[in-house]
């Protein structure tokens, strides 16, 4: 009887090994953050050929995230414009995941109709489509606002490529002097439009958090004075002008105040500026040492700067509104010019090791640092508005350069092709 | 010529009379003929046997044939008596006929007398030769009587004689049949004493055959009751054969069962292999195809039920489970995707086990 009751249950299990209730579930962790396979295919056109290669602009600005692998055009199995002419099954061959169709046209070749759509190609699937109306001239911002859309479809983030760069340019002049320019392009360097020139140096730019302003240090008074001026209007106002130094301006979070090295009282000390009265708080003590190069939390109510106070310059965090300064910094003998990824998790700073002054980062909460470049004379990161980038500069056969490393250190990528030494950049806020 | 027919005729008539006369007397002797005639008998062979009797036996018996003789002479006196009495009878009888023949004699010369007077002249001149002829004959007849009474008498003497000698050989013939009967009395004895020998033999054998019946009987039961004593040790040596089988295939089939159920835990355990084998092998390509979105808040996970087509091939992919983030979501489904075909195996259970199956993808 006990026999045979086995031989059922056997039986049973047997013939349901997997009860529907006990779906065989397979665990799937890791996963790799590898670039996303995409294919771009050129944009079709009618009527009047656009002035700017849509696709191309699109295709660069995804790959230099790190974040994707567009196809070669070489690899490209068709080239469909419109929906219906997209056979799914060809480009899941190339096991692309997305595929970016477009075309451009223009009666007058001054107006341009642009439309494109995203798709899924694995689930045969449109995820984004749009259609805009745009100017000759604002072809290429159009491509970034694409490729953002793109970027923000298949990562869930948003696209930084239509935000800009800040940074000062010096030009030698033939005579031996230098000219120096404050300059703005797109993310990915191009489009270079100068905001103001000097023949004195410019320092320090600096985005206000809506993207409008930007704050900076000239010397053109025969002494370091700090400027805030509208970019759309180009006006400009003096801010801090105090005695002695008058450096390092960084825009509080909310765009009210900005924090500020002023030695007026003999030693660099940290104030915090209110733009609206001009009323000054100063927010560090130590007489003994520098403390510059303030930047927000974005809670704005921390304060990060760098300090020698310790022997060495090394990264301290303050309260807004004063007190004790407490050191963040101990790997390396040199960590200077802190940035705050938006998310407030992670800091870049200039790291210092064996001579060498490179790109890292550290985790805020657990302190970990990793550096992320091994050229030798880097300076002044900043992160992307999303924080997946860093945005630095660096010198390439004596002369600086700007580039773009990703938090991970997987994307290095050089920006722009300016012809003059490039410093000091800042990448800007997303767009308000 | 004449005389011929005369002589013819006369010789004819007398010889008619004659013939008459002889008829009478043939019937008269006839009648005379019909007393006891001793039989002519074959005298029988006598075959004696001698055997040594008894002497008081013989003595008995001839005693008792002695007086089985005088017996016989008392009776033969009576005999010899009834003879003569018969004989006188006989006389009589004979007397009467021959008044009888007188008679008839007399009613014959009457007729002839008739006869004579319708022919007397005939008879007158043949008187005298019938006279002749009458007394020749008659002489002849009595001549005749005569020698007919000697040949009676001498008919009697020797029938009597005859009878004695019969008397005598029916004597004989008693002793014989009375030596037969002793003979046979004796043979019968013999015969007795040899049924009895026979009898007793038969006995004998009778008590031989009853013993050897016995025997055959006793030897039958034995064999009956060895035949049985085989029969219940051939029954209890099937019996416990059967039962040792019965065991034995009891054990077999508790073996048996317990072998399929072994081999069925085997095959379950061999399709649960195969099965840990190929998700494994699932597992690793769709890791190694999953691109999950980079810089995403941590523990996000989703669910993804998939159904495939025998060949491996995605047939439907569903999220059962999200993790609220799309990006990561759709992540996981491409995953899936590029991952086809997904390691099938060929075994049907097992393949049919991963026909139908989720995954739960989380970064960590």
């Amino acid at each position: 009887m006990f026999t045979r009751w086995l031989k059922i249950v056997a039986l049973l299990m047997f013939f349901v090994p997997w009860p529907a209730h006990a779906l065989l579930t397979i665990e799937i962790t890791g996963g790799s953050e590898a670039a996303l396979p995409i294919a771009i295919v050129p944009f079709g056109n009618e009527g009047f050929a656009p002035p700017e290669d849509i696709s191309s602009i699109i295709s660069n600005d995804l790959k230099s995230s790190g974040r994707f692998a567009p196809l070669k055009q070489s690899e490209l199995i068709s080239q469909p414009h419109e929906g219906q002419q997209v056979n799914f099954a060809d480009w899941r061959l190339l096991r692309s995941e997305g595929l970016l169709i477009g075309k451009v046209s223009s009666q007058d070749g001054e107006n341009y109709q642009v439309q494109f759509q995203l798709y899924d190609v694995y689930k045969s699937q449109q995820l984004v489509g749009k259609r805009y109306n745009v100017p000759a001239s604002g072809m290429r911002t159009l491509a970034h606002q694409i490729a953002d859309v793109v970027y923000e479809t298949l990562t869930g983030e948003k696209g930084v490529f239509s935000t800009r760069l800040a940074f000062v340019t010096e030009i030698k002049n033939v005579d031996g002097s230098k000219r120096y320019a404050l300059q703005i392009s797109d993310a990915d360097g191009a489009n270079p439009r100068t905001v103001l020139q000097s023949r004195q140096p410019i320092m320090s730019p600096s985005w206000s958090p809506d993207g409008d302003r930007l704050a900076y240090v000239t010397f053109e008074n025969a002494k370091s004075e700090i400027y805030v001026q509208e970019l759309s209007t180009g006006k400009r106002q003096s801010v801090a002008s105090f005695r002695g130094l008058n450096s390092a301006p960084a825009w509080s979070p909310d765009g009210k105040k900005l924090a500020v090295t002023l030695s007026k009282n003999g030693n660099p000390e940290i104030y915090i500026l209110e733009l609206s009265t001009g009323k000054l708080s100063r927010v560090t003590h130590n007489s003994q040492a520098i403390d510059t190069e303030a930047v927000w939390m974005p809670n704005g109510r921390e304060i990060l700067f760098t300090s020698d106070r310790g022997g060495r310059p090394q990264i301290y965090k303050v309260n807004a509104d004063g007190g004790r300064a407490e050191r963040v910094t101990f790997e390396g003998n040199y960590n200077a010019s802190a940035d705050i990824s938006p998310d407030g998790r992670m800091m870049t700073m200039v790291h210092g090791v064996n001579g060498g002054f490179h790109i890292a980062v550290q985790d805020l909460e657990t302190g970990a640092v990793q550096v992320l470049t091994e050229t030798r004379a880097d300076e002044s990161p900043s992160f992307a508005p999303n924080g997946r980038m860093i945005l630095y500069a660096t010198e390439q056969k004596g002369r600086g350069i700007l580039a773009a490393v990703s938090v991970d250190g997987q994307i290095k990528q050089r920006l722009g092709e300016s012809g003059s030494a490039v410093r000091e950049p800042a990448w800007s806020p997303f767009k308000k | 010529m004449k005389h011929n027919i005369v002589d013819n005729l006369f010789a004819g008539a007398s010889s008619l009379v004659l013939h008459v006369v002889l008829l009478a007397m043939f019937i008269i002797g006839m009648d005379m003929t019909s007393t006891p005639k001793p039989l002519a008998q074959e005298p029988q062979k006598e075959i004696v046997q001698a055997t040594v009797l008894d002497e008081n036996l013989v003595e008995q018996e001839v005693a008792r044939l002695e007086k089985l003789e005088q017996d016989k002479k008392n009776a033969e006196q009576e005999r010899q008596q009834k003879v003569q009495d018969q004989l006188e009878e006989t006389q009589k009888e004979l007397a009467r006929k021959e008044q009888e023949y007188q008679d008839m004699e007399e009613r014959a010369r009457i007729e002839a007398e008739q006869r004579a007077k319708a022919a007397e002249e005939e008879q007158q001149r043949i008187a005298d030769l019938a006279k002749q002829r009458e007394a020749e004959e008659q002489k002849r007849l009595e001549a005749e009587k005569q020698r007919k009474q000697e040949e009676e008498l001498k008919q009697k003497a020797e029938a009597e004689r005859k009878q004695a000698e019969l008397e005598k050989q029916k004597v004989e013939a008693e002793k014989k049949r009375l030596e037969e009967e002793k003979r046979k009395a004796e043979a019968e004895k013999k015969r007795l004493e040899e049924e009895k020998q026979k009898a007793a033999e038969e006995k004998r054998k009778a008590e031989e055959a009853k013993k050897k019946a016995e025997a055959e009987k006793k030897r039958l039961e034995e064999e009956k009751r060895k035949a049985e004593a085989e029969a219940k040790r051939k029954a209890e040596e099937a019996k416990r054969k059967a039962e040792e089988e019965a065991r034995r295939k009891a054990a077999e089939s508790d073996l048996q069962r317990q072998l399929e159920q072994e081999q069925q835990e085997r095959e379950t355990r061999r399709v649960k292999g195969v099965v840990d084998q190929y998700s494994l092998m699932i597992q690793q390509r769709v890791k190694r195809y999953w691109l999950r979105p980079a810089n995403v808040q941590s523990g996000l996970q989703c669910t993804v039920q998939v159904s495939l087509l025998p060949g491996g091939d995605v047939k439907n992919v569903k999220i059962v489970k999200s993790s609220g983030n799309a990006v990561f979501d759709r992540s996981a489904e491409s995953a899936v995707y590029k991952a086809a075909p997904l390691p099938q195996p060929s075994d049907p259970k097992a393949a049919a086990a991963l026909r139908d199956f989720q995954f739960i993808f989380k970064p960590e």
